[in-house]
This record gives structure tokens, sequence and C-alpha cells, in this order.
């Protein structure tokens, strides 16, 4: 069953088009990609399917139901969690930053400090359980930004450019670490990128996006290595670059 | 937050008891019945020099009336009256007074206390003008250019200092020694100390600020011409609706008979004379 | 000098043996400015959010008028309250003039552009991007604007010890629309006014010390609760 789909969706800005999709579905389980070079409508892209901006034009469902992003109920609001590229933490500690979705579910103080443990310790930043948010350095912020997604056990997941701002080290290992996690918790995800090394490490599927349209979309091995010939210009830079 | 909260709250708490212990106040003053407003527009000289302080608490409780003062120069507390936004008047402008009185916008006028004017200046004295009478004095600080300080806010007093001039025939305003300051007795009287500057006050505002200028001294008083005469009225209620007739018809009887005993006694304790005189018609 | 010194040394006998009078004015003066500056608090935050977080046509006008709002001379709003509150004025019937509520209509008037002309400021400063976040985290309408509240906290205490500053030092209007009424409508300002016109400089000093150590006490309050979290 698709979990979420766009049809005939527009997205304009200025009198542009933004995003121009005729169709696109996310399955249960998927845990997709979505690539593209910068400016290509990748976060529109996210946000439109997570109802957090509605589109000009054509509808987004959810379980094969119509939405919007203003009427969506605050119980479907909540199975969809999204990290941003930039963390955004709050000025508080990182224990409660973390905890931030669950109070705010109103879950149970015991369950609560359970799970922010444990995603603490996924995350490997329990040590920095006490400190402020706002104080910490990219690569920590990043991590407490994905916990605290992750700790919702949301139905979908949507990841945008979660390493984008990390430097090379840091990024490697926060990847494994959240491939392992995906791998273990079976999160429907949508995964935004415009590298093609953190794609192909973390995703299942694939689906290139150029110009607001997309290219190609398919198996992440498949897509990388058969790029039809809109996709192929953009992939092809990165395979000659690292040789994939 | 939860601090947040409790100052929040705490706050709040503190405005509730503030307000309540205020409503408690009221009660108590009437439980058989509510005491009535009265406004009174009066001069600041009468404010300034205490008098009211003892006279409104008596009349207050005695008639259980509640005398709102509003202090300002004669000419605003006039303007109150005309416009009906006061029930009672203490003024000291005769002629300006009148004026309201043929209007009929006040009634009842009665002449109740005076007090006199003095020239005040420095002790050097520029324009040697010591000992001479008004209309002398004002022509030699005319002539010799010295510094005089003006009200210039149309009280009574400033009313009563063009009356002077006129009188003299001179005209100072707009001469560079002429200082208008458009503010009360007890400021311009500061600032003709400051300027070494002649000015014309009541002697209750002089009296009260002497010790904050020692430079300065009376140089001219005793003149008929300085009575500064003060008259109590009640705003017409027939000409404005609101007006508490019966309230500023107590306090003009009020004025003309028990005050009189505490006016004449006024004063002596402080400064060894009395600062008003009893004028009852 | 000395009349510093002796200033000094009576307002330290004032202050020691309780003046009831003065005991009365501090009290009168805290009521009115606490009860402006709340009903100020409880309007302007909600406006100034509003203002902030939504665009909609005229929006820039408001903020222009409250933007002139917070430079609004307070005796031209003594002027207008007065007006309004005459005998013959429009709420004449209320017979509010010369009463501490008119004081406090005042004040209101004076702080309430201050504290929705820097609450929106705040507002408008926050990251389009952490709205959304926020919305994505599952809040509903109430927690958002909690969160959001609580993120802003610094720049909204400002905005409220501005606006009390500005309650405090206020004497034009105060000494206007109430009338400086001994027992009733006096406050520290505008009985210090009263005082100096006096001649009486010891006592203007005196309640000067009160009008600071209030404002001291009051925003060092503020203060610390804004500063609070910072030590991290």
């Amino acid at each position: 069953m698709n979990i979420l789909q766009m049809e005939q969706v527009k997205f304009v800005a200025n009198k542009e088009v933004l995003l121009d999709i005729p169709y696109f579905s996310l399955g249960k389980g998927d845990i997709l990609g979505l690539i593209g070079p910068n400016g290509a409508g990748k976060t529109t892209f996210l946000k439109l399917l997570s109802f957090l901006q509605a589109p000009t034009e054509g509808d987004v469902l959810y379980k094969g139901e119509v939405k919007h992003a203003d009427t969506l109920s605050i119980e479907e609001r909540r199975q969809l969690a999204v990290a941003m590229q930039q963390s955004l933490l709050f000025d508080m500690n990182v224990s409660n930053n973390v905890a931030i979705g669950l109070k705010l579910r109103k879950e149970n103080r015991k369950v609560m400090k359970e799970k922010v443990d444990y995603w603490l310790e996924k995350f490997h930043i329990s040590h920095l359980a006490k400190k402020n948010g706002v104080s910490l350095s990219g690569g920590e912020a990043q991590r407490v930004n994905l916990a605290r997604a992750l700790i919702l056990e949301p139905e979908v997941l949507f990841l945008d450019e979660p390493f984008a701002a990390l430097d090379f080290p840091t990024k490697i290992q926060l990847m494994e670490d959240l491939k392992d996690i995906l791998k273990d918790t079976n999160i429907t995800t949508l995964f935004v990128s415009h590298d093609l090394i953190e794609i192909n490490n973390i995703t299942k599927k694939l689906a290139v996006i150029i110009e607001g349209q997309l290219k190609q979309m398919g198996n992440t091995k498949d897509v990388i290595h058969h790029p039809n010939e809109q996709a192929a210009p953009f992939l092809g830079k990165w395979k000659e670059l690292y040789t994939i | 937050m939860k601090i947040n909260r409790k100052i929040f709250a705490l706050m709040t708490l503190f405005i509730l008891i503030m307000t309540a212990c205020s409503n408690e106040n009221e009660s108590v003053e009437g439980p058989t019945n509510e005491p009535q407003d009265m406004i009174l527009a009066t001069t600041t000289s009468t404010q300034d020099s205490g008098l009211l302080d003892v006279l409104i608490p008596i009349f207050e409780e005695k008639y259980n009336i509640n005398v709102k003062t509003i202090a300002v120069g004669t000419g605003q507390a006039l303007a109150m009256g005309e416009r009906g936004e006061a029930d009672a008047l203490l003024t000291h402008a005769p002629t300006a007074e009148e004026k309201l009185v043929a209007s009929e916008d006040v009634i009842n006028r009665k002449r109740v206390m005076y007090n006199d004017f003095i020239i005040v200046g420095p002790e050097r004295d520029p324009a040697e003008i010591q000992g001479m009478d008004v209309a002398a004095a004002f022509q030699q600080i005319f002539e010799t250019g010295a510094i005089f300080v003006s009200r210039g806010d149309d009280s009574g007093t400033h009313k009563m200092e063009w009356s002077l001039w006129e009188k003299a025939s001179l005209d100072p305003s707009g001469e560079e020694w002429y200082l208008e300051t458009g503010q009360g007795m007890g400021s311009t009287l500061q600032l003709s100390g400051e300027r070494e500057g002649y000015v014309l006050t009541d002697r209750a505002t002089y009296l009260s600020h002497a010790g904050n200028m020692e430079h300065m001294e009376i140089l001219v008083e005793g003149d008929d011409e300085l009575l500064n005469i003060y008259h109590v009225m009640q705003v017409n209620d027939r000409k404005y609706e609101r007006i508490n007739r019966e309230a500023a018809n107590l306090f003009v009887e009020f004025m003309v008979e028990e005050a009189q005993e505490i006016i004449k006694e006024f004063g002596m304790e402080e400064y060894g004379q009395p600062l008003f005189f009893q004028y009852t018609e | 000098m000395g009349l510093i010194y002796e200033g000094f040394l009576k307002a330290i006998e004032m202050l020691l043996s309780g003046d009831r009078e003065i005991y009365e004015i501090t009290l009168t003066t805290l009521r009115v400015c606490l009860s402006a500056i709340l009903v100020s608090t409880i309007i302007g935050i909600p406006l100034g959010v509003l203002i902030g977080l939504h665009s909609f046509p005229g929006k820039k006008i408001i903020l222009i008028f409250v933007n002139i709002g917070m430079g609004l001379p307070p005796v031209v709003a003594g002027l207008y309250i007065t007006m309004l509150l005459w005998r013959s004025g429009p709420l004449g019937h209320l017979g509010l003039l010369y009463t501490t509520h008119a004081i406090i209509m005042a004040q209101i008037v004076v702080s309430l552009p201050i504290i929705i002309g820097l609450t929106s400021a705040a507002f408008q400063q926050i990251d389009s991007k952490m709205l959304m976040q926020i919305k994505a985290l599952g809040a509903t309408k109430l927690q958002r604007l909690v969160i959001l509240l609580k993120e802003t906290k610094l720049a909204i205490l400002a905005a409220i010890i501005a606006g009390l500053g500005r309650v405090l030092a206020e004497v034009g209007a105060a000494m206007m629309v109430g009338g400086n009424i001994r027992g009733d409508t006096r406050i520290l300002t505008t009985s210090m006014v009263m005082e100096v016109s006096k001649g009486n400089f010891d006592v203007a000093i005196a309640l000067s010390f009160i009008l600071m150590t209030l404002a001291f006490i009051i925003t060092f309050l503020l203060t610390s609760l804004q500063q609070r979290k910072r030590r991290v």
C-alpha cells in the first residue's frame, strides 16, 4: 500500500513552476532517496509530501485519502516526522530537545525518559544530555536533530540533507549510524540529498529530480548504474568523481 | 518555565491584593453612604503653601465629600470652570473671575482671603528698586534692562504682573531681559534665583522657598496694588450637567465660615507670620 | 552640595520613620504601574504575536503606527485621554478623570505600543524554517505558541522591562489625567514634580530614591528571570 502519494501536483511561486509531479508514490517500508542538484526542488518536494506546505495545484494523498496541509488532523500530523537540513534546536538541554515531540504528545514521563536515554545512546550523545541545544557543534546538533525525529517512531520519516553541513569524517560516522538505525526500525523514509555517496549508502530506492521534475525512479543500484538520458548528466558526474 | 509561571502568578497575586486593599479602604470609608466626589480647581500657590492640605481633610470629614484638588494655574482653573470640568474654584484673578460671573459660568463667588505679592530680587539689586513703590520699581527695571522672570502661564500671578506693566504703560514682551518660564511659581522662583533676576511672587510661595535662595530678598512690598485676593466660587450647574452643586455650595460656605479660623493661624508656626489674611465680605 | 547631603539625610530619615504618606504614594505607584503593565502585557503580547507571525494586508501600516506609538510623547497621550474623559467628553459619564484608572489608561497607551512592537519584532525574527520544524514535531496551535514564547522569552521580557521603565518614568500624562490628588492619584513622579515646585528638595530626593529602588528591584527580578538559562 502507498502511504503517501502525489497526483498532478504543481507548485508555483512568483509565476515560476518550481515543481511539476504528475505522479509519485511512497510505499510502506520504502527507504527512498531523492537526489538532484541544488535548486531542483527537493526541499519543496519534501514539504509538500509532509503536508508542511500546500501545493498550488493537484493532490497529496495520505493512505489513499486526499489531505491538505491546513486541515491535516494533529493525529495524522504526528505520524510524520521531519528533520530539516538545519538542526534548529531549542534553547534547552539536549534531553529536553530530544523529548520535545513526546512532550507535545503528552507521553508518560517514565516512558519518555526511557526512550530519550535509548535514542541518546543510539546516536552516541548520552554525554551531551545536560548541554544546551544551542551550544552544540554541527555534528552533535545534527545527531540531536535526528534523534528528536526518530524518537517519535513515526510512520514516515522525512530527512532533508541531514549531513549537508557536516565535515567529511563526521558525516561518514553519522551516516553509518543512521544506516543501522533505519535498518533496525524499518521506518518508511524519504531521504533528500544531493550527495550520491549518502544515497548509495542509505537508500534502497531512488528518485532523481531535476528542474522540478522527476526524471527517473527505481531501485537505487539500478538507477545509479543505468541512469536514463535525462538523469545521466547529473548522476554521471558523481560516478566519475567517486567511481561508485 | 516553572519559575516563569511562579513569578507571573506572584505578580498577579500582588496586583490582586493591592486592588483588594484599595477596595477595602473605600468600603471602610463609607459603609453607610458612599462619599461623593467634588472637583476643586485651584491655583498652585494654595497647594504649594500647604494650606489646602490642612483645610480639605476637615471639609471632607465633616460633609463626607471626597475633594479632588486639581492644582493648576489660575488661567487653567478658570478655564476648567468655564467648561464645567470642575465643581468649585478657588482662584486669585478678580478681573478674570468677574467675567465668568458675568457670563454666569460661575455663581456664588465670595471673597475668602488675601495675601500679598512682593517683588523679590538679588541682594545686590542692580536696578536699585529697594523700597520703591511698584510702578516706580517696574519703570526702573524696564529702563535698566535688569533680568525679570515672569510666570508667562496665564496664572493669577501672571495676570497681576501684566496689569502692573499695563498700569505703568510699559510692554516688556520680547525684550531680551524679560524671561517667561511658563511654569509654576516655585519653579519660576528657582529660575529667578539661578539667573539673579527680579520676580513678582506671592509671599507664601517665596517664604517656602526662601531657604533655598539666600542671595535673594524681598525688595518691594506693602503696596496696595500688590494685594492678592482669593475668591471661592461654584460652577453654575444650570449650564452644565454633572456639576455637584450641593458639594460646591457647601465648600463655598465652608471657606468663608469655618476655614477662616485656620487661615488666620496658618504659617505662624513655621514662618513666624501668617501666609494668608482673612478677608471676607 | 549641602542641599544634596541634607536631602540624602532627610530621605533616609523619611524612609526609616515609615512616613505613612510616602508609603501610600509608593503603593499607589506600584499598583498603578503594575496594573498598567499587566494589561499591556496581556493585550500586547498576543497582538504582537499575531502581527509578527502572520502576513496580511495592512500589516505594514499597523507596524508603522505601532512604531510611532513607541515614541509617542506621554503628554500627548495625556492630552487626548483628558479630552476623552472630560465631563463634556465622550466618556465623561464614567467619571474617570482624576482617578488612578485614568493614569492606568494613559500608561497603557504609552506602554502598549512598546510591548506590541518589541514582541512582533521578536516573532518576525523567528526563522520560518523553525516555525515549520515546530509544526512538523506535531505541536498543536497552542503548543506551537508556547514553544515560540519560550524561544522568544528574552525578547519578550525585554519588551516588558522597556514598557515598565516607560510607565515608571512617566510623569506628564499622570499629572494631566490624574491631577496629583493627595492620597488618591499622587504617584512618585508627580509628587516629585510637586515637591520640587514647593522647594522641598529633600523630600523630592527621598522620593527619587524610592522610585529608583523600585525600578531597580523590578528590573532586577525581570532581568534575572530573563537571564536564568543563560548560565549553561
